[in-house]
Order: C-alpha cells, then sequence, then structure tokens
C-alpha cells in the first residue's frame, strides 16, 4: 500500500461526515442554508487570517529580520490590530444579526407542537383552523414551500431540538414554551438528535424528519388524522387480541380503538413510521419484536417494561398488528 | 469627588463605565420593555436613544483625553517620566484610547436593536 493511501482513507472519512441525512453542511432547508453559507464564510476567514498571520511570522523571522521602522509598526498595528478586526467583527455581526429575524418568523399555516419525553418526541400537528391536534410521534413531517410553526416544550428535563439539514437547535425547557420555524426545500429523509444532554438514553433520542411536497404533506396529514387501520388478516387481529390482552393500550394510544394510553408515543400510523423507537431502529418487524421484548436492551432506561413472557408467536402476532397500522 | 482630570484614574475610566452603564441600561429596559409594557418598538427606541446619549458622552470624554495627551504639541508617545506633565499625558493618552474601545463597545451592543425588530 502507497503512503498515500491511508491520507486519502481519511480525506474520504472526513468528507462523507460532510454529506448525508444529519449534516449542517448537506443544507436542505432556507435556515440551514444560512447557517451553512455562514460557516463557511466563517472558515474562509479563518484560513486566511491563518495564512496571513503564519506569512507576516515568517516575514519577519525570515524573510526580513530586522526591526520595523516606528511608523510602519504604528500603522501594522493600528491597521491591523484596531481597524481590520473591528471592520471584520461588525460586518460579520451585522450580516449575523440581519439573518436572524428570518430564522425567528412566525409559521404560516402549520403548527406543530413537540414535547421532549424522556428518550423520545411527543408530536402533534395543528394544521391551520383546525382546534384537535392530530397526534403523532418520534417523526416530524414538514411541506416545503412554507414556514412552519414549532413550539416546543419538554416534560421533565430539558431537551433540545435539532435537525441540523433543516435550522439551528432549540433548547426544550419543562414548564415553558420555546418556538422556532422552518422552512425546508428539499424533499427527503433527515435525521434529527437531541442536542442536550438528558439521562442515560440521551444518545439513542433521535428523530426522523421527512421532507415532503405540499401535495403529499397535505395528502399525509389526512391519514395521520384518520383513524387506525383495521386490522383484517387473522393474525393481525391476533396481534390486536395480544395487544388489549397485555395492557399496551394503558400506555399507548390507538386511535379508533380502545387503547387511549398517553404515558408512550401514540402508535396510531406506526407503521407509516420511517423510524421506530425515537429513531434508533428501521421499522421492521424484527426491529418490533426486539423491541417489544426488552426494550431495556435496546435502549437503557426505557420506560416501556419488556414482554419477554410473550411466545415468539405472540410477539410475531404483535408486530404483524403494528405494522398494519400504517 | 473624582479629583482633577490631569492627575485622576476616575477621569481616565470614564468612557469606559458609559460603556458599562449602557449595557446595563440596554439590557434592563428591554427585558422590563419585553416583559411588561410597550413591547419590542419601545424596546427598540429606548436603546437607540440610549446609545445615541452614551455615544455623545463619549465623544465628549474622548475629546476631552486627547486635548489632554495633546499630541499634535509634542508628538509625545512614551510617558515614562514622574513628572506632572508625563502624568496628564499618560492619562489622557490612555483615556482617548479607552474612549475608542469605549465607543466600538458601545456600537456593538446596540446593534441587535438596529436589525431586529421582535422580543423573541
Ligand atoms: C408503562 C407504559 C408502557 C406500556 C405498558 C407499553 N409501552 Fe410501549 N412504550 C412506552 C414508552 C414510554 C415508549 C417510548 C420509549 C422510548 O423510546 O424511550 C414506548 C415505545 C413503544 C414503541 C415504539 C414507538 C415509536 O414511536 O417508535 C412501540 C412499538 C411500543 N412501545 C409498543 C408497545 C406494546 C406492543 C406494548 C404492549 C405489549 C407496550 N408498548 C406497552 C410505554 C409503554
Ligand atoms: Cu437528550
Amino acid at each position: 500500500m502507497s503512503a498515500a493511501r491511508p491520507g486519502l482513507l481519511c480525506a474520504a472519512l472526513l468528507l462523507s461526515a460532510c454529506s448525508g441525512e444529519q449534516s449542517v453542511l448537506a443544507p436542505a432547508g432556507r435556515d440551514a442554508e444560512v447557517l451553512a453559507t455562514l460557516f463557511w464564510w466563517m472558515l474562509g476567514g479563518a484560513v486566511v487570517l491563518w495564512l496571513l498571520m503564519n506569512g507576516l511570522f515568517f516575514y519577519v523571522t525570515r524573510i526580513r529580520p530586522q526591526a520595523l521602522s516606528p511608523r510602519a509598526a504604528e500603522a501594522l498595528i493600528i491597521g491591523g490590530g484596531i481597524v481590520f478586526p473591528t471592520v471584520v467583527l461588525a460586518a460579520l455581526l451585522s450580516f449575523a444579526l440581519s439573518e436572524m429575524p428570518k430564522q425567528r418568523e412566525p409559521g404560516e399555516n402549520l403548527t406543530v407542537r413537540i414535547t421532549g419525553e424522556s428518550w423520545w418526541w411527543r408530536v402533534d400537528y395543528l394544521p391551520e383552523g383546525s382546534d384537535t391536534p392530530i397526534a403523532s410521534a418520534n417523526e416530524l413531517r414538514l411541506p416545503t414551500g412554507q414556514r412552519s410553526e414549532l413550539k416546543l416544550n419538554a416534560s421533565e428535563v430539558i431537551h433540545s431540538f435539532w435537525i441540523p439539514a433543516l435550522g439551528g437547535k432549540t433548547d426544550m425547557i419543562p414548564g415553558r414554551e420555546t418556538r422556532m420555524s422552518l422552512e425546508p426545500t428539499v424533499p427527503g429523509d433527515y435525521r434529527g438528535q437531541c442536542a442536550e444532554f438528558c439521562g442515560e438514553s440521551h444518545a439513542l433520542m433521535a428523530l426522523a424528519g421527512v421532507v415532503m411536497t405540499p401535495g403529499d404533506f397535505a395528502a399525509w396529514l389526512e391519514k395521520e388524522a384518520a383513524p387506525a387501520a383495521i386490522p383484517t388478516s387473522a393474525e393481525a387481529l391476533r396481534g390486536l387480541a395480544v395487544f388489549n390482552a397485555e395492557g399496551c393500550g394503558g400506555c399507548h394510544a390507538v386511535r379508533g380503538t380502545e387503547a387511549a394510553g398517553t404515558v408512550g408515543p401514540d402508535l396510531t400510523h406506526l407503521g407509516g413510521r420511517v423510524t421506530l423507537a425515537a429513531g434508533i431502529l428501521p421499522m421492521e418487524r424484527d426491529a418490533l419484536i426486539r423491541w417489544i421484548r426488552d426494550p431495556e436492551a435496546l435502549k437503557p432506561g426505557a420506560r416501556m417494561p419488556g414482554y419477554d413472557h410473550l411466545s415468539d408467536a405472540e410477539l410475531s402476532a404483535l408486530a404483524t398488528y403494528l405494522e398494519g397500522l400504517e | 469627588m473624582l479629583g482633577h482630570r490631569h492627575s485622576s484614574l476616575w477621569h481616565m475610566i470614564l468612557a469606559p463605565t458609559v460603556w458599562a452603564v449602557h449595557f446595563c441600561v440596554v439590557y434592563g429596559w428591554t427585558a422590563v420593555q419585553c416583559a411588561r409594557a410597550g413591547g419590542p418598538d419601545a424596546a427598540r427606541t429606548g436603546v437607540l436613544i440610549a446609545t445615541a446619549v452614551a455615544l455623545m458622552a463619549i465623544v465628549v470624554l474622548g475629546w476631552k483625553a486627547w486635548r489632554q495627551w495633546d499630541y499634535l504639541d509634542d508628538f509625545d508617545y512614551v510617558h515614562d517620566q514622574p513628572t506632572t506633565e508625563h502624568r496628564r499625558e499618560f492619562l489622557g493618552h490612555a483615556g482617548w484610547l479607552l474612549a475608542i474601545v469605549s465607543a466600538i463597545g458601545v456600537g456593538f451592543n446596540a446593534l441587535p436593536a438596529v436589525f431586529i425588530r421582535s422580543c423573541l
């Protein structure tokens, strides 16, 4: 292996972190674009400054190692030490401040209330003009082409809401509502992550961010507002029976059934989500079975009991039922 | 109370004091207006007025310090002798530089009020 290979490998690894579903540097929304622009300007400026400072250092120690005339020294100190940084800082501050009002603008048409729970996200959609929230969890869907309002809360401890590809982060504080707004531009699947240490499973508190075209979003929201699909297959019906017998409905709501718990995530359209258990697993049968059998093994401290006393057949039936809740 | 301008440290730090008072006034005023009375417009107007007043005060103090230094008289840059003249020039020189820093600080403090029109 040539000496250049490891270097290339490192560069590739570093750069691969720049794209992807959870990158500040691959913006998919207006707010994230501003932040990425700021970042690149700051980086460029820092590189130029670094070269200038080190160039100067090299010049005065190696190329012309002699005393400057007092006039030149004074010009350098006043120009490079006072005028230049003042102008640069004023320009950066003004640019950043001029961008802030846009990021704080109120959303229109759609408000989403997101509550940070212990290691998952309660997500309620409030479309303009409707007064009953549409309950969902662990996934934030937003339409392109408009600015949506996010109202943020927390139940027990401080969390921080952040989907890097869409915008900046905002803390979620118990007993106090904070807000932000997002204007996504590129449809796709993104990833958010709780950004404020909140306990043992903080690192396992992620969030799927799905950006859709306005048409797709409207259709999805209508579906999300509807009650749960009624199971038809025998297997799914057996799953529903297990669900009821085990008392899952004491903590989980499945709208349209008697399950109306609010301790855990709303499962009405669980099968339609892209991830399971706050972004840590794919929405697949195997993952569902593993999760229900032993949540603690997948997410330490999870506020859901394990059901390892259920037989494989019962777990499988449960998974079929839950998958069918699209 | 502050002693004579030509020998008093207090006079030298008057400009930074204006900066500090401006800082407190801006934060306090904004907090009060946004939480209770006025709202964003009152907050903004108050900050801009406080800034104009502070800048005028700093310009006056800076001008006095510049005169005290009387640089254009003798082009004295170093003031290291234990004499009345050197003390006066040193305090003027330092006061003048501090006035510049204070003016920049006050300006930066006020920039958010220039750009942001809401309380959020
Ligand atoms: C004591 C309350 C409680 C009971 C009982 C309970 N759960 Fe949960 N469940 C939770 C909580 C809390 C979470 C969120 C855990 C996390 O992600 O930190 C959860 C998460 C889930 C999830 C993932 C949801 C998502 O949005 O990805 C599924 C699926 C689930 N539970 C199924 C079940 C089933 C099936 C049963 C019954 C066999 C059950 N739960 C019983 C509290 C409960
Ligand atoms: Cu956290």
